[in-house]
């Protein structure tokens, strides 16, 4: 019983003195951050307080206090508090260099050369055999277009549902020139289209499989993409039944830049993981914590 | 050749749009020209080819099977080759210097005509040096070809730096499936009894492979060893440190671990 109690006093007393020291510290970054003129401002106030209270002493000690603090400790703290948000700006930075990144080698690696040459091509060819179908691959690449110029993103690029839309763009106009060496399947259920996702990275992934996996094998394969959550955590997979990961094979710029703009959105919190089915070729997984709502 | 031989020709292109593009196009700058079989890949490109024996062969660069270049290293001899691509430098470059024929696509009618043009006059001119020629192309130009393409072949090899024939993925069996782990993941190996640890930031792994093997099948300058059972990635190195005891110590990014450098491998550290 007394142990008990006296437990719980200790409890108490350290939370007690927890807040007490979170409180003092949070005043002493005030204290060392606060412009001179609103520090004398608060003297002010507080012995005009105070001497309406008859009780000037704690307004000279407040005073002599934070002048100590802030002569003292002032512009070291200062220059802490500052290195943290510059930390904090420069890590920002990098993400948005890496999107960068990775807008910029979809553009060099398919839209420069091949694949803008390609459909284009394509597209000449359509109009003098098959004009309709040259008008919907026409729309299609300006859809893909619209995605992977970085100037001409849309601010709502940032979801699930959007990123897979654009990747039917892509599929759509690949399918258009593979023909039936190019099957697609989607299982994305409506309700995660909502969902937060990163842009260029989805892209990234049917990119890869159909490069890696499915142009260098003569019969083609399907593409399958899918999304799901498993405990709070959103999959999004896309796999293909190609010629599989060639072991000598680099991993590429695409994936080593997903990797890192997981990193630097959610920690440890976030992975890319790639494997390869017992049936044949190879599936690339991105794991991340699910959030219901947009923004959240 | 006589002025009424029938030239035949095969079209190979994994993509049919391109096939179709291609066709058309012959047929109205080369009305006379018989398309005699269209193959969708490399492999077929040559079946087709040894089967129909036709006097060109128009071969894309980049297809399933077997590469344009490689295809034809085995149809040069009885086919004249004309290579078609979108944009391929190093092969541009080397078709400038040599006296290969191509085309860039999407193939423009004006461009065809002047090839076509090109391999009839040429198929004219040896018509009346000599009757029946065995093919388009004359002997010793056969053998500069054959050269070329062997030259090709390397070229685009060396071209592609994605194979250094170094290992580049780990396979490690996680339940029923294969995860597969870029060495861009992996921190560091360390041999435990039988098997192998790899260590990454988001976990570890158990491998078959022992470090010895992995020694010599992984890029030198990917992977140092450090020590008689470590190996670690080089990018990952954070920083050196000694000790209490003097024993250099390797921290890495994204690992909370200390690794110990044995003394006969401190050497690699000596100029950090």
């Amino acid at each position: 019983m007394r142990a008990s109690q006296i437990n719980r006093t200790v409890d108490f007393l350290r939370d007690a003195f927890e807040e007490a020291s979170k409180l003092w510290w949070r005043f002493f970054d005030w204290v060392a951050v606060v412009e001179w003129r609103q520090l004398m401002l608060t003297w002010f106030f507080v012995v005009v307080f105070l001497g309406l209270l008859h009780t000037p002493e704690p307004a000279v000690w407040y005073i002599f206090g934070s002048l100590a603090i802030k002569t003292l400790a002032g512009g070291k703290r200062k220059a802490e508090l500052q290195a943290r948000e510059a930390t904090h700006k420069a890590d920002v930075a990098t993400l948005e260099q890496r999107l960068m990144e990775a807008r910029m080698a979809a553009l060099q690696a398919q839209i420069e050369p091949h694949f803008l040459f390609n459909t284009l091509a394509l597209i000449g060819q359509l109009i003098e055999t098959d004009p309709p179908e040259a008008a919907r691959v026409h729309a299609h690449l300006i859809e893909y277009l619209r995605s992977t110029l970085p100037q001409m993103r849309a601010r709502d690029n940032g979801t699930l549902g959007k990123q897979v839309e654009l990747s039917r763009a892509y599929l759509a106009i690949m399918q258009a020139r593979m023909k039936e060496r190019l099957q697609v399947r989607f299982e994305v259920p409506m309700y995660l289209h909502s969902s937060p996702f990163p842009p260029m990275m989805l892209q990234t992934l049917i990119e890869n499989a159909i490069k890696h996996g499915l142009e260098p094998k003569i019969a083609g394969g399907t593409v399958i993409v899918r999304a799901f959550v498993l405990g709070a955590i959103l999959h999004v997979e896309v796999c293909d039944d190609g010629v599989g990961i060639d072991l000598h094979a680099d991993e590429g710029v695409g994936l080593a830049n997903i990797r890192e703009r997981l990193q630097l959105l959610y920690g440890d919190s976030a992975e890319l993981i790639v494997h390869a089915p017992l049936e044949g070729g190879a599936c690339a997984t991105i794991r991340l914590p699910y959030k219901m709502m947009e923004g959240a | 050749m006589s002025e009424d031989h029938v030239y035949t020709a095969l079209i190979a292109d994994d993509e049919a749009p391109m096939r179709d593009l291609l066709r058309a196009r012959l047929q109205a700058v080369w009305p006379e020209l018989r398309i005699v079989a269209e193959a969708a890949n490399g492999v077929e490109a040559v079946e087709f080819g040894q089967q129909h024996r036709p006097d060109i062969a128009f071969l894309d660069i980049r297809m399933p099977g077997l590469s344009g270049i490689e295809a034809a290293r085995q149809l040069y001899r009885q086919s004249h080759i004309v290579f078609a691509t979108a944009y391929d430098q190093y092969a541009l470059d080397a078709f400038e210097q040599g006296a290969l024929d191509y085309l860039l696509k999407p193939v423009t009618a004006e461009r065809l005509a002047a090839t076509c043009a090109r391999i009839r006059a040429r198929a004219e001119a040896h018509a009346h040096a000599q009757a029946p020629a065995p093919t388009l192309t004359p002997a010793p130009a056969r053998e500069d070809i054959g050269a070329q393409l062997a030259r090709l072949t390397e070229l685009l090899e060396k071209k592609a730096p994605a194979k250094t024939g170094y290992l580049r993925w780990i396979q490690a069996q996680v339940g029923s499936s294969l995860r597969m782990i870029s060495t861009r993941e992996v921190l560091f190996f360390q041999s435990d009894e039988k098997y192998t640890r790899v260590q990454t930031a988001g976990g570890e792994y158990l491998i078959r492979k022992t470090l010895k093997e992995l020694l010599d099948e992984l890029d030198p300058d990917e992977f140092w060893r450090i020590h008689r059972s470590t190996l670690v990635r080089v990018e990952a190195i954070a920083e050196v440190t000694r000790d209490l005891r003097g024993r250099h110590m390797l921290r890495l990014r994204n690992y909370a671990g200390e690794l110990e450098i044995s003394r006969n491998h401190t050497y690699l550290f000596q100029q950090m």
